[in-house]
């Protein structure tokens, strides 16, 4: 069990830059996930912690370890693949036993730990198969079993799930989360499934093209996202964003979004004026905002918009709206079937502003 | 194509109720083209037979032996052959010649020129699948353009080497182990032939494998050499054994580099064919045939044996 710490770690494949100065803690024990898109650069960090990739520059440290220039072999990870990248030739007992062997260990105590293994992960009657004939989930847990039989400090997983059916991944992604708990391994899964992210990560890191755009819990992650691209990429529907104007009244800020003249509070009115700014992009999460025939009383953002198409989920249902010609999605309860012209409110304390230059948030800024 | 069109276009009409209709018209299309392939082969394979059948009998067979033609079927052909006797004058005054010797002769060439190709095409295969060096790409079309020359067109430079090395050979190992030499010179020769369409056959099934498979085995404490040795060799046996076979073919068949090279008293099956042929007067026909026959059976047994990984091999192995 160690703790994993990228500083400053950038790679370049060519003129390509992959990961771009990244500094990450993998917290000792912890459950990190890195989300981000295809092609963000998630899975080279994986591999650089790996050691199948060497850094360009930055340092990788295991602990008090400096592991920048080791081989994979002397890292003592444990990597599981999306493709699992089972040895074709060699029977689910020898493709675990596989690690285990090149170190030397000797045939009994080989024998103890692949069935050890084996027991833990439910696969003891597919030791005599080849990878070949088995189903994918249950090639996903001879990966997993070879990559924890040698007992390492930090079990990584480049997106083990998204070759599993739907309903196995959900079985899985609740497993997997239990199995690391209660071996206590430090673990790093790199997903591009934000719903995965939330429910298994004690920390989520978003990355997008090579750098990180936040880390932390994932609760915080997704209700305060520090830029619009988190705000956008995480969720379900994502986040609504609407660009806004500013006019000032009496040297208050006031923002003007969808038609509706919204007052925001003092500190995001400080940093409105503070950054000078004209513009905002005003932004909220679809569950956090409601429907209502008339305008609300108090200082909520609400402003019209038309109902344009209701998707009724069963346990929710997806309104989508359109205001002053920018979509708008709501979820609404079941019961609730909206239509005609409405207006969209959402709680002050739920309403998101951004900087529209560098999409950073104004919490953040 | 314009076979296939027709076809198709024809399907739905004579479709029969129920039926398939991809199916149908597959099972057509097979049927006919089955029908083709079958009617281009009859005049060669009437010639095989002929060559086969005149193996068992006391005369040179121009037709199919039918009763009263006078035509008797016999082993002795076979039995002279393996006795070592090659009968000019009707099988009268015998040549002899050692055929289990010609025979181990032949073997000892296509073995070779099978375990050079293999050894050269599996690593240099690896190494172009799975290396990155300069000029990768640059020798890659070399060495298709290398496997575009025929070994004919080569053979007179291939010859001055030969002979410029027979000098320092002559000197260091003395002048008995020449023939060795010229076994030696004959297979790396006639397996240089083969070695570039090896590589890119071996390459093609590395390719396939993926990248990932390696990382793991490298992740699990393997270096490159054990990766390449216990994980990617077992994977890519197919395309071993494809090219094996091609190789050992080559080698067995070979006549015109066995024929320059090897020194005139080391003879293999193709060179003793040849040898007997020359003499058309006097030459005992039906022994060759026999001859022949032998030779014929490697190439026979092998495709007949091994169709699917060839086919496999071809198609799936060579990509760029």
């Amino acid at each position: 069990m160690v703790e994993v710490r990228l500083e400053g770690v950038s790679k370049r494949f060519g003129r390509v830059v992959a990961v771009d100065n990244v500094s990450i803690v993998f917290e000792d024990g912890r459950f990190t996930v890195l989300l981000g898109p295809s092609g963000s650069g998630k899975s080279t960090i994986l591999y650089l912690v790996a050691g199948v990739y060497k850094p360009s520059s930055g340092r990788i440290f295991f602990g008090d370890r400096d592991v920048t220039n080791l081989p994979p072999k002397e890292r003592n990870v444990g990597l599981v693949f999306q493709n699992y990248a089972l040895y074709p030739h060699m029977t689910v007992y020898e493709n675990i036993a596989f690690p285990l062997r090149l170190r030397g260990e000797d045939e009994a105590a080989i024998d103890r730990k692949v069935h050890e293994v084996a027991r833990l992960l439910h696969i003891e009657e597919l030791l005599d198969r080849r990878p070949g004939q088995l189903s994918g989930g249950q090639q996903q847990r001879v990966a997993l079993a070879r990559a924890l039989v040698k007992e390492p400090d930090v079990l990584l997983l480049d997106e083990p799930l998204s070759n599993l059916d739907a309903l196995l991944r959900l079985t899985i992604r609740g497993e997997l989360k239990k199995l690391q708990q209660k071996l206590g391994i430090t673990a790093i899964h790199v997903t591009h499934d934000q719903a995965e992210a939330m429910s298994m990560a004690d920390k989520i890191v978003v990355i997008d093209r090579g750098r990180v755009q936040q880390e932390g819990p994932p609760l915080e992650v997704y209700e305060r996202p520090r830029n619009l691209f988190v705000a956008t990429f995480i969720g379900s529907p994502p986040a609504n964003t609407l660009p806004a104007t500013v006019e000032h009244r009496d040297g208050y800020p006031l923002i003007r979004v969808a038609g509706s003249l919204y007052r925001p509070g003092e500190r995001h009115a400080a940093k409105i004026r503070e950054a000078g700014l004209d513009r905002v992009v005003v932004a909220f999460r679809p569950e956090h905002a409601r429907l209502a025939e008339h305008p609300p009383e108090g200082e909520d953002l609400a402003f019209e918009a038309e109902v344009y198409l209701v998707e009724p989920l069963g346990r929710e249902n997806i309104v989508t709206l359109e205001a002053a010609g920018m979509p708008v999605k709501v979820v609404t309860p079941p019961e609730e079937r909206p239509s005609g012209r409405l207006y969209v409110v959402v709680p002050r304390e739920r309403v998101l502003l951004f900087e529209p230059e560098t999409g950073l948030s104004l919490d953040h800024l | 194509m314009a076979l296939r069109l027709r076809l198709r276009r024809g399907g739905p009409a004579g479709e029969a109720a129920g039926a398939d209709v991809e199916t149908l018209e597959r099972r057509r299309l097979n049927l006919v083209l089955g029908l083709a392939v079958g009617l281009g082969l009859a005049p060669v394979l009437y010639l095989y037979l002929l060559l086969v059948l005149s193996s068992f009998s006391n005369t040179m067979l121009t037709s199919l032996p039918l009763p009263g033609s006078g035509v008797e079927l016999t082993l002795r052909n076979w039995e002279m052959l393996f006795r070592g006797q090659v009968a000019p004058a009707a099988g009268k005054i015998y040549t002899t010649r050692d055929i289990v010797l010609i025979i181990l002769n032949t073997l000892v060439v296509a073995l070779g020129v099978t375990a050079v190709v293999v050894a050269a095409s599996v690593m240099a295969g690896y190494a172009f699948s799975r290396l990155r060096f300069r000029w990768r790409r640059g020798l890659m079309e070399f060495i298709i353009l290398l496997h575009a020359f025929p070994g004919v067109a080569l053979i007179i430079a291939v010859y001055a080497v030969y002979v410029w090395s027979l000098g320092p050979v002559r000197e260091l190992l003395g002048r008995d182990s020449l023939a060795a030499y010229s076994v030696f010179y004959t297979v790396l020769a006639r397996a240089s032939l083969e070695i570039p369409m090896s590589i890119w056959l071996m390459k093609g099934f590395f390719d396939r494998i993926p990248w990932e498979v390696e990382w793991s085995a490298l992740i699990d404490g393997a270096s490159r050499f054990t990766v390449w040795r216990r994980i990617l060799l077992p994977q890519v046996k197919p395309g071993i054994a494809a090219l094996a076979i091609f190789a050992f073919l080559a080698g067995w068949e070979d006549l015109i580099y066995v024929r320059v090279f090897l020194y005139p008293q080391v003879k293999t099956l193709a060179t003793f064919i040849e040898e007997s042929v020359a003499g058309l007067e006097t030459a005992y026909l039906p022994v060759v045939a026999a001859a022949g026959t032998l030779y014929l059976i490697p190439t026979i047994v092998f495709f007949i044996a091994t169709q699917r990984l060839l086919l496999e091999a071809m198609s799936g192995g060579v990509k760029g």
